[in-house]
């Protein structure tokens, strides 16, 4: 009765569709206990993913709840402009596949996280630096997501706000069972059935979007209330060439050094296969930037009704005035019938899931493998034996999930989500795609340059942005171009690193004992 | 405008049917993707797995 009189837009049907994802989701999660037997199996599946489940998994990862919500709000905001965005990140996508660039050698490298590159290359001291801006900025560009999935889920399915801190500690408390159990091998399980799932309602979504606004009025609404810049992201104020300079740049750094992204290159059998996954998954890219922003402009055409904002008009619905952000869940909630709502909810449970799942796994590797161990070998203390670390990590994971719990449901994020999760994420991205780079194909590249690179990178990211108020596109341009300066810099400054043996096109080895 | 517009629309004609194709492919095959991979994980020596650097 208490759950009947809390959900006001779902029907049983819907309420069934949803309850049955989430016990099969997490009972096969729970499988993947059974296949860990070390280190390597907990972290990085024990790099036995094929090209399939490998493009399940690296899609499900990147695409939440959160990625609808913030390209939809850029679809409603900017138009078709917005779909610079992701045309970029596909197509970068699909160039490091191709070239391999970064991927192919971070592969061979047989690497678990990317600060652990930073100590191979450079130094401990640098891997343990890199180890905590990693952390700490990953968790933060986390710490928004449940905010933002919960308002989606409240808004379609007509939960009470009283309990959305409940709904979303549960979905946290579910995630956290079969993460912190099973760590990749339950995240890779969870995330092909959460992939089929979540593309399946994007693709219902995407139809019945186009099919009630129609695209001739939508093509129309953007044309009288954005003109040129609904369409054009060179003339749209919010973008110009700076932000699509900072974009190839942003999504270059984040194919190959974003944590989560690249687990899933270093789960893979081979370089072979971890170019193949990335040249596929860059056309799902494509959709996956597109097809939501294009559900905002829907709404947009038939929403945006209300008082202008920033050029805008505001959405209302059922004479409610909502944030742009809001749009499109709320028109999900009106244009979607009994049962396809209980599967697109399921679905874009599923996309919750599977992102907070692996980003969960993904931050408390770099506190457990670049934080905590580095700190024991520096205070001298034994080695861990496999199990311990696997015991840290588990650890870790469930520091991260409370942290979460408590700091994502009460924080507001200011501005476009997007543009705030990029910024975040650049703090620690522009420094160590610089480092990264420059380790990798650069001789003169040394530990001086490194750590000039990673904080002046990070300065170069909070400094204007958050003190000196300048654009996110001035702000992200401004972090990428201090680090590479750092780098260069520091490296012709400083002397030669002794561990730079693998510049140029040497196989690279690093020992590692069961793979 | 037309130009970007008729740009966009092209973009979406590919981006959509590719998100939809890939998902079909992918639910088939990586299926038996994840059966050889528990196969692989269930015969893999389950002793320390980590490198001199990680312990």
């Amino acid at each position: 009765m208490l759950l009947l009189g809390i959900l006001m837009n779902f029907t049983r049907l819907d309420w069934a569709i949803v309850v049955s994802y989430l016990i099969a989701s997490v009972s096969i999660g729970w499988l993947g206990k059974r296949y860990i037997g070390n280190v390597s199996h907990y972290l990085v599946a024990g790099r036995e993913l094929g090209v399939y489940i490998g493009i399940a998994t690296l899609a499900a990862t990147e695409i939440g709840t959160i990625t609808f919500m913030y390209n939809a709000e850029l679809g409603y905001k900017y138009g078709f402009s917005a779909f610079a965005a992701a045309l970029i990140s596909g197509l970068v996508m699909i160039i490091v596949g191709r070239t391999g660039f970064v991927i192919g050698r971070f592969r061979q490298l047989k690497l678990m996280t990317v600060p652990e590159f930073f100590e191979v290359k450079y130094s401990r001291g640098l891997r343990l630096l890199t180890g905590v801006l990693v952390a700490v900025g990953g968790i933060l560009n986390m710490g928004i997501f449940l905010k933002i999935e919960g308002e989606f889920l409240t808004i379609v399915s007509g939960i009470n706000v009283r309990y959305l801190v409940a709904v979303m500690t549960v979905i946290l408390l579910l995630e956290l069972i079969y993460t912190v159990v099973g760590g990749m091998v339950s995240v890779v399980i969870t995330d092909f059935l959460q992939y089929v799932l979540l593309s399946v309602a994007t693709i219902m979504v995407s139809i019945s979007a186009v099919y009630h606004a129609g695209w001739a009025n939508i093509v129309h609404k953007v044309t009288v209330t954005l003109g040129d810049a609904g369409f054009s992201p060179i003339q749209n104020p919010k973008f110009g060439l700076t932000f699509i300079i900072w974009q190839v740049l942003l999504w270059f750094s984040v194919v190959t050094c974003w944590q989560t992204t690249a687990m899933r290159m270093f789960s893979t059998k081979s370089p072979e296969t971890s170019q193949r996954v990335m040249t596929w998954t860059g056309f799902i890219f494509l959709g996956r930037g597109m097809l939501p922003m294009l559900w905002g402009i829907a709404a947009l055409t038939l929403f945006g009704v209300g008082r202008t904002d920033h050029g805008v008009p505001l959405p209302v619905v059922g004479g409610q005035e909502l944030a742009p952000i809001d749009a499109m869940p709320a028109m999900l909630a009106t244009i979607l019938g009994p049962g396809i709502k209980g599967i697109v909810v399921a679905g874009m449970l599923a996309a919750t899931m599977s992102v907070n799942s692996s980003y969960l796994l993904g931050w408390s590797a770099v506190i457990s493998q670049d934080v905590i161990l580095p700190i024991r070998r520096l205070m001298n203390k034994p080695p861990l034996d496999s199990r311990r670390q696997i015991l840290v990590n588990r650890v870790a994971n469930l520091f991260v999930g409370l942290f979460l719990m408590f700091w994502g449901l009460y924080y507001t994020p200011p501005g476009a989500v997007y543009l705030y999760l990029n910024i975040t994420g650049t703090i620690f991205l522009a420094g160590a795609f610089v480092s990264v780079v420059g380790g990798l194909y650069w001789k003169r590249a040394n530990t001086t340059g490194g750590y000039l690179a990673m904080l002046m990178g990070a300065a170069g990211a909070v400094v204007p942005f958050f003190f000196l108020h300048w654009s996110e596109n001035v702000t992200g341009f401004v972090a990428f171009g201090l680090a590479a300066a750092g780098l260069v810099g520091g490296s012709l400054l400083g002397t030669s690193s002794a561990s730079n043996n693998f510049s140029g096109t040497t196989q690279l080895t690093t020992g590692e004992t069961a793979q | 405008m037309n130009g970007w517009r008729w740009f966009w629309t092209v973009c979406l004609l590919v981006a959509g049917p590719s998100f939809a194709y890939i998902t079909v492919v992918v639910a088939i095959r990586g299926l038996r993707d994840l059966l050889e991979m528990f196969r692989a994980l269930a015969v893999r020596p389950t002793g320390d797995g980590n490198t001199p650097r990680e312990s």
